[in-house]
């Protein structure tokens, strides 16, 4: 794939989405993406373009980093029902196309929903909140406000910003060339990558700082800390709301309805 | 409405461009937009705060299919707009967790709208393909607009709101509401290390 058309495409990616709906999702998106390939394979023949682009608008549905794996792969089988001379020949490839289609895009939503949302968005979040907490800074303290740098405030988020982008721009980038130049047999280039390997490794570094976000946490809180009726009474909320949020997450009731319910449980309690 | 807050209703619109419909640099989670909003207020902690709590909150729900989770950016844009007004974080917070639940509904049916119109589209894209930029870019347009108007109203409902009520809020509740929010770490961080647990590979 030349770079420039290539560059094309991984711009136009970042609008995958613009035009989400809940019967066809991303087809606009699609359709957008691969216009560029698609007008450059048929620059000789411009009156199927309508007919072709009539397949793109079908409903696609993908994870928006993964995506750029579809649209490699999608541009490679493209070339080979362009080439058809039979019809026949032509029906097969369409159907293949379809098919390949809305496999890969199963696919590479599962993989990418389990590496960008489930994993790396956890992940940068504690990342963000440990360097914060090294820089000194104390969200915890609610009343009163404790004084934080401009410079302290951003850097946690910029590095956030930094680990999660560097990644999804990788894999954008490099997921147009290795779903083009890939094949059915690796499955469009998704099993160069051992992503489950990935997400496993991911998951024990977001443990680790988990684990050091507690014991600095627990640092700061016992450090000058005086046991004392407000002490105990803290401690005992925040086991409360340890226990019911696990049980809440047992129930797959959203962390949003339990800060509701506790809003309007504390109200009540603290009239009667 | 100050104009200083419309320019902020402005910019957490274009914000929140970035949650779905484009570019997903995730400039629009919470611990990134909050502080950005906070340091155009003038307090960088309270945006670092209501971004770190916004964020462990809705740490839960992701965008899959079609899930649409709580906007972070209208999570961290009320609170914050109206502790600038003198309104106290725990009280802004509960009303920015409501106003983002509320804007996944609108989100939802911002999106059940444009279906009505895709037909449309796609007629128009299969007659001249090259529209197709202009269809997304309107596509885009709407979606900010919309979000500003939403932003902008409830923006300006909550803060009605509290300079009417807040005079009689009784102390007890103001207990209550704190309770509540020195809660939410704890909360979001609860959920958050399950999400890290190791399965088998």
């Amino acid at each position: 794939m030349p770079f420039w058309l290539r560059l094309n495409m991984f711009f136009r990616s970042f609008f995958l989405q613009a035009g989400w709906n809940y019967v066809k999702y991303q087809n606009l998106g699609f359709a957008l993406v691969m216009m560029p390939f698609l007008r450059r394979l048929y620059r000789h023949d411009p009156e199927v373009m309508p007919d072709v682009l009539h397949r793109y608008l079908e409903a696609f549905n993908t994870h928006p980093v993964m995506a750029s794996f579809c649209f490699g792969a999608m541009a490679k089988k493209e070339e080979i029902i362009a080439r058809t001379k039979a019809l026949t020949e032509y029906k097969e490839q369409v159907a293949e196309w379809n098919g390949a289609r809305r496999g890969l895009s199963i696919t590479a939503a599962s993989i990418g929903d389990r590496l960008f949302w489930g994993t790396l968005k956890p992940l940068t979040l504690l990342l963000a909140i440990s360097i914060w907490i090294l820089l000194g800074v104390n969200f915890f303290e609610t009343e009163p406000l404790l004084p934080v740098s401009t410079w302290s405030a951003f850097a946690a988020g910029a590095a956030a910003f930094l680990v999660y982008n560097t990644i999804a721009l990788f894999v954008r980038w490099q997921g147009l060339q290795i779903g083009y130049e890939s094949d059915e047999s690796s499955c469009f280039g998704l099993t160069r990558f051992d992503w489950n390997r990935t997400i496993y490794n991911a998951k024990k570094i977001g443990i680790c700082f988990a684990v050091l976000l507690i014991l600095l946490g627990v640092h700061r809180y016992f450090m000058d800390v005086r046991v004392d009726i407000e002490f105990i009474a803290r401690a005992v909320l925040v086991l409360f709301f340890v226990i019911i949020s696990f049980v809440t997450r047992r129930l797959r009731i959203p962390n949003v309805y339990l800060y509701l319910t506790a809003v309007i449980i504390f109200n009540i309690v603290c009239f009667f | 409405m100050t104009l200083s807050l419309l320019l902020l209703c402005l910019l957490a619109a274009l914000i929140e461009l970035d949650t779905t419909y484009a570019f997903q640099f995730l400039i629009s989670r919470p611990i990134i937009a909050g502080p950005i909003f906070g340091a155009l207020l003038g307090d960088v902690a309270a945006g670092v705060q209501v971004g770190v709590f916004a964020e462990l909150l809705f740490t839960d729900i992701s965008p899959l299919g079609g899930i649409i989770p709580p906007s972070g950016v209208v999570a961290c844009v009320i609170p914050l707009a109206l502790y600038s007004l003198g309104i106290e974080l725990y009280f802004g917070f509960f009303l920015g967790v409501v106003g983002a639940v509320l804007y996944s509904f609108f989100d939802a049916l911002l999106r059940k709208t444009r279906f009505r119109w895709l037909i449309f589209l796609e007629k128009r894209i299969g007659k001249k393909p090259t529209d197709i930029k202009r269809i997304i870019a309107v596509a885009l347009f709407s979606s900010f607009l919309m979000t500003f108007i939403f932003i902008s109203i409830l923006t300006w409902c909550c803060a009605r709101l509290m300079f009417v009520v807040y005079p009689y809020i009784p102390a007890k509740m103001h207990f209550a509401f704190r309770l509540a929010y020195t809660a939410v770490p704890w909360i979001g961080l609860a959920a958050l290390i399950p999400a890290l647990r190791l399965k088998t590979r």
